[in-house]
């Protein structure tokens, strides 16, 4: 019988929610893989995360746990998967698509001369084998990916299944591996959290914000600033926006900038990278604004509008200034 | 001090996107290029390690592609890379990630770089996957999601993490950084640069010549992309017609509706 084999993830002294996402995928497939579900966990006094993660779901969990393990770093994580793959021989590896994931699980799969899929949102098992369903182009197409050999490493997006919920019999096994500081080529140093921002856009009722088409800071100032003022909310932008230096970095909103809820998001021009939805898709009314019909910012709009943003914004920012009496 | 830039060559960002008829990837003719947003940055970051060290280390650019990929190696020579290798082989072209590594690896063997920088993925593929594989191939220390650089006697980056964190790691070098878009504002080629890169070499290399005749390419790919497609509909928005006053008066009143006003 076959391994999926599942790298769980600590964050803040907890396993990350998408570790048990990772155990949700991997028990779906595993029937139609004929295989069964291992996990490993990576930590320093993490016994007692070990224990949860084999009462929920993770199967047979092997404990890698080492001083030079309580940071994520890339050499001795590393050690510590490889490690886990020469014992369980899996099928399967899988990782969460997130810093540490995207981090390691490329160099675990050119180490094993293995098949590589990132940011997985769907695994399904065909004719033994998995087939995963990833984002290419910048979420403009979806691909469906085979594998022609076993094994394969993925990683999955986070939020992409429920996280397993059920508790099964499990059982720990600690896993040695051997790491001195002298192997370690790539040295933690610290981490810095984002700092008090001037920006919360996380408390706004409304936010709107641009993307790459408004053009430059110039633009942005004329049609986005005075359409978030007469709606009496903030104003947000998109990576690119940020990236070019047209707004401060406290202006983003997606994975890497604010995750936002609002009541109610306006997106003018923005195409909808990947990376920006997963900040904003949970608000509660999206309008969005856009020349192009099959940007994917109106898969998660509630309203689109498809045109020339340049007619259509200033446009309605007079219709809200007229309604208001403004 | 030697740096080596890898560069790939992707659909424009505002290029149509038309499935191919076989389905498994997306009509490449007749489209236009540029060189990958995240390259560009990989690119502008060695060009100012070159320039912060009087000029003095060498900056080798290095593509994998058919013909067109002259034209993205062109235009980093004229933003101050030194020379540039071409891999230009029939086989190289249907290469999965692990493959393009294992084309880099042997280019990177030959050159002996102390850095290899290259963009944290590319904006068709989306893998994110050839900088840290090709780190494993080389046995050096890489980082990605860079957005910060300083560089010593090791190098010591800033890596971008989730809600806004960053965190701070050291490296020895030789060493590969996969950089996030947006940690430098690229330079544009000035037109003595560009007459400048007329007369840089750009040396092509075939599989053969790297040792890897047979190795890689499309037969040996682990992976295979059965078929690529716009995301299915789901739910989606309601797309409104009519006027520019029609529509914004539909709006407007949904931003009623929903007591915002």
């Amino acid at each position: 019988m076959g391994t999926i084999l599942v790298i769980g993830e600590i964050q803040n002294g907890k396993l990350r929610e998408a570790t048990f996402e990772l155990v949700a995928f991997a028990r779906q497939v595993a029937p139609g893989l004929g295989a069964e579900v291992k996990s490993l966990v990576i930590g320093h006094g993490a016994q007692a995360l070990a224990d949860d993660l084999a009462k929920k779901g993770g199967g047979e969990v092997l404990l890698a746990d080492h001083e030079l393990l309580a940071n994520y770093g890339v050499d001795a994580y590393n050690r510590a998967v490889r490690a886990a793959v020469e014992k369980t021989k899996p099928d399967v590896v899988l990782f969460s698509n997130t810093p540490s994931g995207w981090d390691l699980a490329p160099r675990v799969a050119a180490a094993l001369d293995a098949g590589f899929v990132s940011d997985a949102f769907k695994i399904e098992a065909e004719g033994g084998k998995p087939v995963f369903t990833r984002r290419v182009f910048n979420g403009k197409l979806d691909a469906r990916l085979s594998v022609s050999a076993l094994p394969v490493v993925a990683t999955v997006q986070p939020g992409a299944t429920s996280p397993h919920a059920g508790s099964e019999p499990g059982s720990v096994t600690r896993l040695d591996v051997a790491i001195s500081t002298g192997d370690l080529k790539a040295k933690f140093v610290k981490i810095q959290t984002a700092e008090a921002k001037g920006v919360d856009l996380t408390k706004a009722d409304i936010i709107v914000s641009g993307g790459r088409s408004l053009g430059g800071t110039e633009k942005f100032m004329e049609i986005i600033k005075p359409l978030a003022d007469a709606l009496g909310g903030a104003m947000g932008a998109s990576r690119p926006v940020v990236d070019s230096g047209w707004l401060p970095h406290e202006y983003q909103v997606g994975s890497s900038g604010q995750t936002v809820t609002p009541k109610l998001y306006v997106a003018v021009g923005i195409s909808g990278a990947i990376q920006h939805l997963v900040g904003m898709k949970n608000s509660n009314y999206i309008v969005a604004i856009n020349k192009d019909p099959d940007a994917p910012i109106f898969e998660v709009a509630n309203l689109g509008v498809v045109g020339d943003l340049f007619e259509i914004a200033p446009a309605l920012t007079k219709a809200v200034k007229d309604a208001k009496g403004l | 001090m030697k740096l080596m830039v890898c560069l790939k060559q992707v659909p424009h960002q505002d290029a149509r996107l038309d499935v191919r008829s076989d389905g498994t990837w997306i009509q490449e003719d007749n489209i236009k290029f540029e060189i990958n947003s995240y390259d560009t940055f990989a690119l502008e970051e060695a060009l100012r390690v070159k320039d912060a060290n009087g000029g003095s280390p060498e900056v080798v650019v290095v593509s994998i592609g058919p013909e067109r990929v002259t034209q993205a190696l062109r235009t980093a020579l004229g933003m101050g890379a030194d020379r540039a290798v071409h891999v230009k082989d029939a086989d190289a072209d249907g290469v999965d990630a692990l493959g393009a590594a294992k084309i880099l690896a042997a280019v990177a063997k030959a050159e002996s770089p102390d850095v290899v920088f290259m963009g944290l993925m590319s904006d068709d593929g989306n893998f994110a996957a050839v900088g840290p594989m090709l780190a494993e191939l080389l046995g050096v220390p890489h980082a990605t999601s860079v957005v910060k650089v300083s560089m010593d006697a090791a190098i010591t980056v800033e890596r971008e993490l989730e809600a806004g964190a960053l965190e701070v790691v050291e490296l020895s070098k030789p060493a590969l950084l996969a950089v996030q878009t947006g940690l430098n504002q690229v330079r544009y080629a000035s037109l003595k640069g560009i007459m400048a890169a007329k007369k840089k070499p750009i040396e092509t290399k075939s599989l053969a010549d790297l040792g890897l005749a047979g190795q890689v390419g499309a037969a040996s790919r682990r992976v295979k992309i059965e078929k690529v497609y716009p995301p299915p509909k789901g739910t989606g928005a309601e797309l409104l017609k009519g006027s520019t006053d029609e529509v914004v008066g539909k709006v407007l009143g949904k931003i009623k509706e929903l007591g915002l006003l």
